[in-house]
C-alpha cells in the first residue's frame, strides 16, 4: 500500500476583493489527497469549492499556506516549471468543450497531444481515451451533438490523454440522473484506482459523493471532514489516510 | 415504517425463517434503525392476523441440538395486504427533531454554544453519509455499465438517494443556522450585546429559513417536549 502524497493543500486562505468588500473564500483550508484514491468535497452554491480547485490546480495563488505537489511547492516554481506542470501533470476536465463546433471529438481529445505527436498517434490515444470512459460511439460527434453525461465523459477523456497525475473535475455529475451519475462517479473512482492517479472533484449533490474514497463539506470558505480518529484543531484538518482495498 | 410491513415484504420477495429475515431486514434497511429481535415479534403478529404462515422445517442438519427452523411464506391474504399498502400514498415523516427545539428554545446567551453544536452536528451528518458510502455496483467496465443494473440494485440506489438527500437538507439548514447565528454574533462583540432582543428571534430567524419550522415544532407540543428532554437548553447553556 503506497501514501504516495500527490496534492497536498496546507491552511490554504483566499479572498477576493468586490469593491472595498473583501469577500474570503477559503479559511485556512488543509486537505491531501493521494494518488490511488478520489476525494470529493461538497458545497453549496458560493461555499469556495471551485476556488478550492482552482487553487489546487495551480491556477490561483493563495494569500496564505502552501500548496505542495509531488513534493514540491507551487508558489516556487519558476513560470516555464509551471506552464509544463499545467499541461503534463494536471488535467482540469473543463465542461465547455472544444472552441469550435466543427471539431470533431476524436481530434478535440487528441487536441492536448498534437506538441510533440504526430496526427496520427495522438489520435490513436485519443481513441484509446475515448474508450476507456465508454464513449467509443462519440469519436465522430460533435460538442452540440452530445448529451450532458457524454459531454462529461468526453471532458474527462480530454483531461485523461495527457496521463495526468491528478485529476480535477468541478461538479463532474452536473444535469445527470441517478443512474449517469453512478456511471461518472463509478468511472472517477475506478480511474483513481487502475490509473494510480489523484482524482479531486467537487460536487453540490451528496448523492455523488458515495463513490469517493474519502468525502469533505465546504462551508463558509471552511472544510469539514469526518472524523476518523484525525487529531485537528480548529478547522485545520489533515484527512486521515485512506485504508481502502487496492486497485481493482 | 412498521418492522411488520418489512418483513412482509421479505418475505414474499423469497420465503425465509427468522435469521434469515433478521439479517435481511439489517442489509435492506439498516439505516432505519430495527431491532434484529424485533422479526420474530413481526412474525408473531403477521402469523396472528393470517398475513404470514409456516412453509414448513427447515432442519439444521450440522447440530442435532438445533430446534428446527420455520419458514414463513405469505398467504394470499398477506399479498393483498402488501399489494394495497404498496398502493397507498405515505405520509410525510413527523418532524420532531430535539435540536429543532433546542433552537426554537434557546435563549441570545446559548449562541455560542449553538454555533458550536450546529458545527458539530454537521460533521456527525458527514459521518452518517461516510456510512452510507460503498463501491459502486459493477460500474467500472465498461462493458458492465452497458448492461445495465437489476431492478433491485436501482431501487436501492434510489432509496439511499433519498437517505442523503436528506442528510444533505440537513447539513444544509445547519449551514444556514450557522451563518445566521454569525451575523447575530459578530466576533469580538460582548455577548450581551447582540444584535436581537431575545433568544426567540433567533430561532424563528433560522427556522424560517429551513425547511423545517422548528417553531411549529415547539407550537404543537412545547411542554410536553422540553419535560422528556430536560437536557435540551440546559445542556446548551452548560456548554456556554
Amino acid at each position: 500500500m503506497s501514501t504516495e502524497l500527490c496534492l497536498s493543500i496546507e491552511r490554504v486562505s483566499k479572498s477576493y476583493w468586490r469593491g472595498p468588500r473583501e469577500t474570503v473564500v477559503l479559511k485556512d483550508v488543509s486537505l491531501s489527497v493521494y494518488a490511488g484514491e478520489c476525494v470529493a468535497v461538497w458545497g453549496q452554491r458560493g461555499s469556495g469549492k471551485t476556488t478550492l480547485l482552482k487553487v489546487a490546480a495551480g491556477l490561483e495563488q493563495p494569500e496564505h499556506g502552501t500548496v505542495g505537489f509531488r513534493g514540491q511547492t507551487l508558489a516556487r516554481l519558476s513560470r516555464g516549471e509551471m506552464v509544463r506542470l499545467l499541461r503534463e501533470e494536471i488535467g482540469w476536465a473543463r465542461r465547455s468543450g472544444p472552441e469550435s463546433d466543427e471539431l470533431e471529438m476524436l481530434d478535440y481529445v487528441a487536441l492536448p497531444l498534437l506538441k510533440g505527436n504526430t496526427l496520427r498517434r495522438a489520435r490513436r490515444r485519443s481513441a484509446q481515451a475515448l474508450a476507456r470512459v465508454g464513449v467509443t460511439d462519440c469519436c465522430k460527434g460533435r460538442w452540440g451533438d452530445l448529451t450532458d453525461g457524454e459531454r462529461t465523459l468526453v471532458s474527462i477523456a480530454h483531461a485523461m490523454v495527457r496521463k495526468p497525475s491528478l485529476l480535477v473535475v468541478d461538479d463532474p455529475t452536473a444535469n445527470l440522473d441517478v443512474l449517469q451519475r453512478e456511471e461518472v462517479m463509478g468511472l472517477l473512482r475506478a480511474t483513481a484506482e487502475q490509473d494510480w492517479i489523484a482524482v479531486l472533484i467537487t460536487v453540490p449533490d451528496m448523492p455523488s459523493m458515495v463513490h469517493a474514497h474519502r468525502i469533505g463539506s465546504l462551508s463558509d470558505g471552511r472544510l469539514l471532514v469526518p472524523s476518523g480518529g484525525a487529531e485537528e484543531s480548529d478547522n485545520v484538518v489533515e484527512l486521515p489516510v485512506r485504508g481502502r482495498g487496492s486497485a481493482k | 415504517m412498521s418492522a411488520k410491513q418489512a418483513v412482509l415484504g421479505l418475505v414474499i420477495e423469497r420465503p425465509g425463517y427468522g435469521y434469515d429475515l433478521a439479517q435481511r431486514l439489517r442489509e435492506r434497511f439498516g439505516s432505519s434503525g430495527f431491532a434484529p429481535t424485533g422479526v420474530y415479534s413481526a412474525l408473531d403478529q403477521l402469523v396472528a392476523e393470517g398475513l404470514v404462515a409456516s412453509a414448513g422445517c427447515l432442519a439444521d442438519g450440522s447440530t442435532e441440538r438445533a430446534a428446527p427452523r420455520t419458514i414463513y411464506e405469505a398467504t394470499a391474504a398477506g399479498v393483498e395486504q402488501f399489494d394495497r399498502w404498496i398502493r397507498t400514498p405515505s405520509s410525510p415523516a413527523n418532524v420532531r427533531d430535539d435540536l429543532n427545539m433546542k433552537l426554537a428554545l434557546s435563549r441570545a446567551r446559548d449562541l455560542p454554544a449553538l454555533t458550536e453544536l450546529a458545527c458539530a452536528q454537521e460533521r456527525e451528518c458527514l459521518e452518517r453519509l461516510e456510512a452510507l458510502k460503498q463501491p459502486p455496483a459493477q460500474t467500472a467496465a465498461a462493458d458492465s455499465r452497458r448492461k445495465g443494473l437489476s431492478w433491485g440494485e436501482v431501487t436501492a440506489l434510489l432509496v439511499r438517494d433519498s437517505e442523503i438527500r436528506q442528510l444533505q437538507a440537513r447539513i444544509e439548514w445547519l449551514q444556514r443556522v450557522r451563518a445566521i447565528m454569525a451575523k447575530l454574533a459578530p466576533p469580538g462583540q460582548p455577548r450581551g450585546a447582540l444584535a436581537v432582543r431575545g433568544g426567540g428571534a433567533v430561532a424563528g430567524a433560522a427556522a424560517a429559513s429551513g425547511e423545517r419550522s422548528a417553531g411549529s415544532v415547539a407550537a404543537q407540543g412545547g411542554g410536553d417536549l422540553a419535560r422528556a428532554d430536560p437536557d435540551g437548553a440546559a445542556g446548551a447553556a452548560r456548554a456556554a
